[in-house]
């Protein structure tokens, strides 16, 4: 990919993105993986004690909890991305952040906030998912390849 | 008059009469948010959508303008001025509300001083009395258009830029001798320049080399040295693109200064703001500009300036194409009428 | 970014002293955190039968497990236990392990098996409940049971 890329470019200009490399300041990636780390471990802590709330209080099983959990969550960072303090913690706790399941709610949360102004039908409703839609789309298509290889495999007796 | 290859002298020196800049509530928070006349506390400015409010910072630095120069809207001869949103509707939706003959431009990021030399040229030469030049932008519009969502969380790169919430724009006329103003005295005009950069992360990076291009054309054209000009201050380039420009500019031979060499996008911001590398939108040459530049060379901080405002003349869809970034810069050399 | 950090010191501290409140918890409420052990339970209230005792040992020997739980009601045997961290990708075997064990062992009952934390919750409760409240008679104490084994039901 990159050595293709290269070849398109004239002498000139390959010249020049060396120099400006040099300048360019690098990701901090073991600071932001350390962050991530911590960021994403806290989510998922408190996603834990409210999973363990609903499986006190509530007739939950841990198979079942797992719903109520992802949607109290999502409420949260619902609560976070309207408030605008979502987007400073994705900036300071990077994938951290995005991974987990409030990651996903933010994206669509922020999209339909963002588009609110060009009405309910067109703005919110048609601009929600244009973050998450792809994660969406990708998600249920992998899922199905991964459904059709297992059946596959098992109508021939491997599994 | 032009000299060179692609430069103007304007030898009757048009003058900036006087100028409007309002900013946002990032910017009252900034380094130089003393010499912005409004700022707004919330970044809606009372209205419904971002797109609206981008088009009031405009409409009330064009009005504020007017007041200082005390002058009516109605002679003002031309509105020559530009935005970086989707056919530039904030600013002909500004043109609309204040009914003077209008050039829209679009030259992204370096819209300031393509508004300013084309303003100066028609003035120099007696094209108009009057004319109003500037630039606009806003945080939050031109976030949601170019990149994510202005909440959604995304980890920006240490390379990335802010967007200014603010506008600038100036009140071109011609010279009156005594008055003490600042005056137009040459522009360049750059040519787009393109070196296969890719990153809209990385807009500095990119715009660079069209920056050292246009210095480097400035001065050959009007066969000057840099230390003509106390200051030669780059529109939004950040801490990543001036340094990149400024090892491009010495490795050409023109002997620049590290302190004659400024950038405002590193300038309209405090430290400690998380801007990553610095600023940058069409309003940020404009209102550090039409703002502090200006009121410092009132003050005889710098006598002569160059001003080089850069422009990524990239849109969403080239990028996601895989496009690369072309750029463009403009200079206007700028002094104190004596 | 120093709001940040307080926020965290707040919640920690609130989470401190919370957690400091009542010293005197029950066990259902400590279940999560220490290992229980409750002693076996049966529904019609017929202390020291020596086979839910048996099974408890036997499901207990079991290396990947620790704390186990056994009710035994009219028509069935309900065992729940916790899983070590460290084995609790391989859930579903033991699981599968202990059934086969338990059917091999003791043909004549019905097991079910189960590794939720929910359903060893609920049987420590059960427990408590038996013992603490002298309202809560036998045909309560079975009528709940049926429910819990519902629940586990529900889970397959």
């Amino acid at each position: 990919m990159m050595a293709s890329k290269q070849k398109n470019m004239t002498p000139e200009q390959q010249k020049y993105q060396q120099l400006q490399q040099k300048h360019e300041k690098k990701r901090p990636v073991l600071k932001n993986c350390i962050r991530a780390f911590f960021v994403g471990g806290l989510i998922c802590a408190i996603g834990q004690a409210i999973s363990y709330f609903y499986i006190y209080f509530f007739n939950f099983t841990e198979q079942s909890v797992g719903n109520p959990t992802v949607a109290t969550m999502v409420f949260f960072s619902m609560l976070l991305t309207g408030f605008g303090v979502y987007d400073r913690l994705g900036q300071f706790g990077g994938a951290g952040s995005a991974v987990p399941v409030t990651g996903f709610g933010n994206a669509v949360i922020s999209a339909a906030i963002e588009h609110r102004t060009e009405g309910f039908v067109l703005g919110v409703g048609g601009n929600m998912f244009k973050l998450a839609g792809s994660v969406l789309l990708f998600g249920v298509f992998a899922a199905f390849v991964v459904a059709l290889i297992r059946t596959v495999l098992s109508i021939w007796g491997v599994l | 008059m032009l000299k060179g290859h692609q430069s103007w002298v304007f030898q009757n020196k048009p003058m900036i009469s006087a100028t409007g800049v309002t900013g946002g509530p990032f910017e009252a928070n900034g380094n130089l948010a003393n010499d912005f006349d409004l700022l707004y506390e919330d970044l809606w400015m009372g209205q419904e959508s971002y797109e609206k409010a981008h088009r009031i910072l405009l409409e009330e630095a064009i009005k504020i303008a007017l007041d200082k120069a005390n002058i009516e809207k109605e002679k003002i001869q031309f509105l020559i001025a530009g935005d970086l949103i989707n056919q530039i509707t904030p600013t002909s939706f500004t043109a609309r509300t204040m009914q003077i003959p209008y050039f829209g431009l679009f030259g992204a990021c370096s819209t300031s001083m393509e508004g300013l030399a084309l303003a100066s040229f028609i003035v120099n030469y007696h094209g108009a009395q009057n004319v109003v030049t500037g630039a606009s932008s806003h945080n939050a519009a031109v976030e949601k258009q170019f990149r994510y969502p202005t909440e959604y969380g995304s980890q920006k790169p240490p390379t990335a830029q802010w967007t200014v919430t603010g506008a600038g724009v100036g009140i071109i006329q011609p010279n009156e001798p005594g008055k003490k103003n600042p005056v137009t005295i040459s522009a360049t005009i750059g040519k787009v320049i393109d070196m296969g950069l890719t990153d809209p992360f990385n807009m500095g990076g990119a715009m660079a080399p069209a920056a050292a291009d246009t210095i480097m054309a400035h001065f050959r054209d009007l066969d000057l040295d840099p230390s003509y000009y106390d200051l030669i201050i780059t529109g939004d380039l950040g801490r990543v693109g001036h340094d990149t420009a400024f090892e491009l500019i010495n490795k050409s031979g023109l002997k620049l200064e590290r302190n004659q060499f400024q950038d405002c996008g590193i300038l309209i911001y405090k430290d400690d703001q998380p801007v990553q590398s610095g600023a940058s939108g069409a309003g940020c040459s404009a209102t550090v500009l039409y703002g502090h530049l200006l009121n410092e060379m009132r003050k005889g901080t710098y006598r002569r300036i160059l001003l080089v405002a850069t422009g990524a003349l990239l849109s969403p869809l080239t990028f996601q194409q895989n496009e690369s970034i072309p750029c463009i810069a403009h200079a206007v050399g700028i002094e104190m009428n004596n | 970014m120093h709001n940040t950090y307080r926020f965290i010191i707040l919640m920690s501290v609130i989470l401190l002293v919370s957690c400091n409140q009542d010293q005197k918890a029950k066990d259902s409420q400590l279940a999560l955190v220490k290992t229980t052990n409750p002693p076996p339970v049966v529904t019609d209230g017929h202390k020291g039968n020596d086979q839910v005792e048996k099974i408890k040992q036997d499901v207990s020997s079991f290396p990947e497990l620790y704390d186990v739980a056994v009710v035994k009601g009219k028509k069935a045997i309900l065992v729940a236990y916790k899983v070590k961290h460290l084995h609790r990708f391989k859930m579903k075997k033991i699981e599968k392990n202990v059934t086969k064990m338990l059917e091999k062992k003791y043909p004549k009952e019905k097991f079910t098996v189960s590794s939720d934390y929910k359903i060893f919750l609920e049987v420590v409760r059960l427990d408590e409940k038996m013992r603490s409240s002298s309202k809560f008679n036998h045909r309560d104490a079975e009528k709940r049971f049926n429910e819990i084994v519902k629940m586990t039901e529900d889970i397959k």
